[in-house]
């Protein structure tokens, strides 16, 4: 397999590194070697928290720039700060109002890069269902409903579900899913 | 069979095991703090029975460790590359006597630094203390040289250091492993006055025996297939080589290998001390130039020869400070390769994108301490009312105190209270009484708070040491401490209780306050204040405890109190300024302050922040 990478950003707290693991274990369970980067440390209090997930047989953790197939940011300014890591014809999926996103400059670069690029409110479909902590889980649905990348949607999903503590998972299959929904009505 | 996708400091603890670890000790900091724990978890995951221990500071780690090394145990110590300096004078010493077991010391670095105060090379510390140190390029070869260091360690009776980089630590892999039997020997120690009680003479002695394990690990690094090797072509030259080793290794590999460079050989090296030098000499000898890339500091490019053939850091060509990560390789070996007529290399991202984001002004995201921190409440009131004074502080989440204006110092650990002993005296000796707060965590203070206090108390300095103590090391991920006395493996041990051992170095005014009552902490600093400055008195302590908020959840809000802002808000901005919840937010269509609800705990300390009361509960 061609190695496939993925950079995912966002604030700390907001959940970057669980959204990785179920990238990465869900890729393990379909037999794909996975190498990752994870943020620890200072920049867990609120900073700005990037991961990075490679699918394939590499030696290093870290996605170069212009080298990320897929850019999952939890945050509008985090994807803006992360765009250098995305690849020509990549694609862009953000937790960020719909209309509004992306601004103007950027949309220009991406449009030049022939980049994919999609925003879905996920911290607002997370509030609603009354778990402000998911938007991560949300934005994970959304990108799952476009079928891109070697992993589908029910692959993820079923990993969302085992990886899940107990007293989490029945809200987090709910806020996956509603997720996948507003996806699905766009793909 | 198990699989698993382990973080890298998961894999040097299931390394460790397969190295017969029977004894781990360490003192937790970023990027090491997760071995331990997941040496732990392993143990119970194989029913592996080892002694494990949150050591109170790193220099008590090595020492733990290397008495069970002596007893003919394997054993290993934890800890982040600046922890080493804590424990050098351990490391320098036990090299010398060397074991009769295994000793690995495990010294995780951290270039950028993204959470450290240096980006010092533990391979110079290694060199400095004639220790072989081994240097892994992901959690996979991590893995490998942890198990070997401790083969390697208990062979040549000498203590071996791995050194993983942050990006080894904190990368994730999946790795499979055999189960493991956890057998281990029993201890014995033969006493040898002579090499363990070592006097100056003995020692020239041993300084020699140590020589010469040296020479002949370097030996056996010659051959060693597994961590050193190069992909030339018998017989071909060319016109440039590069020499890699750790977490540079990995990306440069990665590049050449996605570019198909087959006309630009590498070698990498794992172990960088002893240098495994006709290794390298047989490299360069069909390289017209060589490139080092290496991090943090200059160590292999030191030992090659011929320096006018060597590229690096010396020659300019590979910056002497930060990470390296792809970009700023891909740069280097752009530089290099374009240097030597060799064909370029793809793109490795483009300067306009960067200019595009530098345009943009994105938010600078500072660190800030969590909502509903207790560290806040003390800051809040400690900062109040004492522009003039000096804040000397300490190292961990509360550094964060910064943001606050409360935070004027962080040396390293345990400075808090010795530079306030010393700015003490330094303002002294002019007949000024300049006021100080030092403020200092649990954990640090136990770590090496004591040895500053006693020297603070003896030598009659002034001011006030408030500890925060809520009760964990929260910045490295929640290790206990021993205030509260549950052990590394989750048993119980014995609990330290702060107020005595302050009580212990001499200090008669010591008063425990709860940081949430910001009128009741303002009473007591006001207090210490003036125990301060009577010349009966003397340094004053205050212990603001309170929980940690994500540490302790339940406990850390005893009543949760739902706040919002009135129209009464007229923008003055203290809250979100001096007080920095990040819960609080402008929100720009009230026009005023709005709380997000979405994170606020309920903590209920800004109800006692705002000037016109405008937060208010509801
Ligand atoms: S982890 Fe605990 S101590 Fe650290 S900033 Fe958050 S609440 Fe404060
Ligand atoms: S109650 Fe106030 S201080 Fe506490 S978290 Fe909420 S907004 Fe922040």
């Amino acid at each position: 397999m061609e190695t496939v990478n993925f950079v995912l950003g966002g604030l700390g707290g907001q959940g970057i590194l669980f959204m990785t693991k179920i990238l990465a274990q869900a890729a393990l369970d379909k037999g794909i070697n996975v190498m990752g980067a994870e943020t620890h440390g200072m920049a867990q209090r609120g900073g700005s928290v990037v991961s990075h997930l490679r699918l394939g047989d590499v030696e290093s953790s870290l996605v170069g720039a212009g080298r990320a197939h897929f850019l999952l940011s939890l945050e509008e300014s985090e994807a803006y700060r992360n765009l250098p890591f995305l690849a020509k014809g990549g694609q862009l999926y953000a937790n960020a109002g719909d209309n509004s996103f992306p601004k103007s400059e950027v949309k220009r670069y991406l449009d030049g890069i022939g980049a994919i690029y999609r925003a879905v409110p996920a911290g607002r479909i997370a509030m609603e269902l009354e778990a402000p902590m998911s938007a991560n889980l949300a934005l994970l649905g959304y990108f799952s409903a476009f079928g891109q990348g070697p992993l589908s949607q029910e692959e993820l999903r079923k990993t969302v579900d085992m990886v899940s503590p107990d007293r989490f998972k029945e809200i987090n299959l709910r806020v996956f899913d509603a997720g996948f929904q507003k996806g699905r009505e766009e793909a | 069979m198990r699989e698993e996708i382990l973080l890298g400091n998961g894999a040097i603890a299931l390394g460790l095991m397969e190295g017969g670890c029977q004894v781990l000790t360490s003192y937790p900091g970023t990027p090491s703090s997760e071995i331990l724990p997941e040496f732990v978890r392993l143990m119970k995951l194989e029913g592996v029975d080892a002694y494990t221990e949150w050591s109170t500071n790193e220099k008590v780690a090595v020492d733990n460790a290397f008495a069970a090394a002596v007893s003919g145990k394997r054993a290993a110590c934890c800890m982040k590359q600046v922890g080493l300096n804590v424990a050098a004078d351990s490391l320098m010493s036990a090299a010398y006597m060397g074991t009769t077991g295994g000793l690995v010391i495990v010294s995780c670095d951290d270039p950028g630094p993204h959470s450290s105060q240096t980006e010092q090379d533990t391979r110079l510390m290694a060199r400095l203390a004639k220790v072989p140190v081994l240097d892994p390029s992901n959690p996979r070869e991590a893995r490998q040289m942890a198990k070997l260091a401790m083969e390697l360690s208990e062979r040549f009776k000498i203590p071996v250091i791995l050194r993983p980089a942050i990006r080894v630590c904190h990368a994730r892999q999946n790795l499979s492993w055999e189960p493991i039997s956890g057998e281990g020997k029993r201890a014995s120690f033969e006493k040898d006055p002579l090499r363990w009680a070592a006097t100056p003479r003995f020692r020239f002695i041993l300084h020699g025996e140590l020589n010469k394990k040296l020479r002949e690990i370097a030996g056996l690094f010659e051959r060693l297939e597994a961590h050193n090797f190069h992909n030339l072509d018998p017989g071909k030259s060319y016109s440039l080589g590069i020499v890699a080793s750790g977490v540079p290794y990995s990306v440069v590999k990665d590049i050449l290998e996605e570019e198909g460079r087959g006309d630009v050989p590498l070698l990498k090296i794992g172990t960088p001390y002893p240098f495994p030098e006709s290794l390298a000499r047989a490299f360069m000898s069909q390289c017209e130039k060589v490139l080092v890339i290496e991090e943090t500091d200059t160590v292999i490019e030191y030992f090659l020869r011929e320096k006018e053939r060597v590229l690096g850091r010396l020659s300019g060509h590979v910056p002497s400070e930060g990470e390296l990560v792809p970009q700023v390789v891909h740069r280097v070996l752009e530089g290099a390769f374009k240097e030597m007529g060799l064909d370029p290399l793809g793109p490795g991202g483009d300067g306009q994108v960067m200019e595009l984001v530098k345009g943009l002004d994105l938010p600078v995201r500072r660190p800030t301490l969590c909502p509903g921190c207790p560290h806040r409440a003390a800051f809040f009131a400690i900062r109040k009312g004492r522009a003039k004074t000096i804040f000397t502080s300490d190292i961990g989440c509360y550094t964060l105190g910064l943001n606050l204006g409360a935070v004027d110092t962080c040396l390293d650990m345990g400075a808090a209270i010795t530079m306030a002993s010393g700015f003490y005296h330094a303002f002294r000796q002019d007949g000024i009484d300049q006021s100080i707060v030092a403020t200092i965590g649990d954990s640090t203070f136990y770590h090496s708070g004591t040895a500053g206090l006693l020297n603070a108390v003896y030598n009659d300095a002034r001011f006030v040491l408030v500890i925060l103590d809520n009760q964990i090391t929260a910045m490295t991920g929640m290790q206990p401490t021993p205030g509260l006395g549950i052990r590394a493996d989750g048993t119980q041990g014995r609990a330290i209780s702060l107020e005595r051992v302050v009580k212990g170095c001499g200090i008669e005014f010591v008063e425990v306050v709860d940081p949430y009552d910001i009128k009741a902490m303002g009473k007591v600093l006001k207090e210490a204040e003036a125990h301060v400055k009577d010349p009966q008195g003397g340094i004053a302590v205050i212990i603001s405890r309170h929980p940690c908020i994500i540490a302790y959840r339940e406990e850390a809000i005893a009543e949760r109190k739902s706040v919002t802002v009135t129209e009464d808000c007229d923008q003055c901005n203290l809250c979100i300024e001096r007080f920095e919840c990040p819960a609080l937010y402008v929100d720009d269509k009230l026009g005023r302050t709005a709380v997000n609800q979405a994170i606020c705990t309920g903590c209920g300390v800004c109800l006692q922040v705002c000037p016109r009361d405008a937060i208010v509960e509801v």
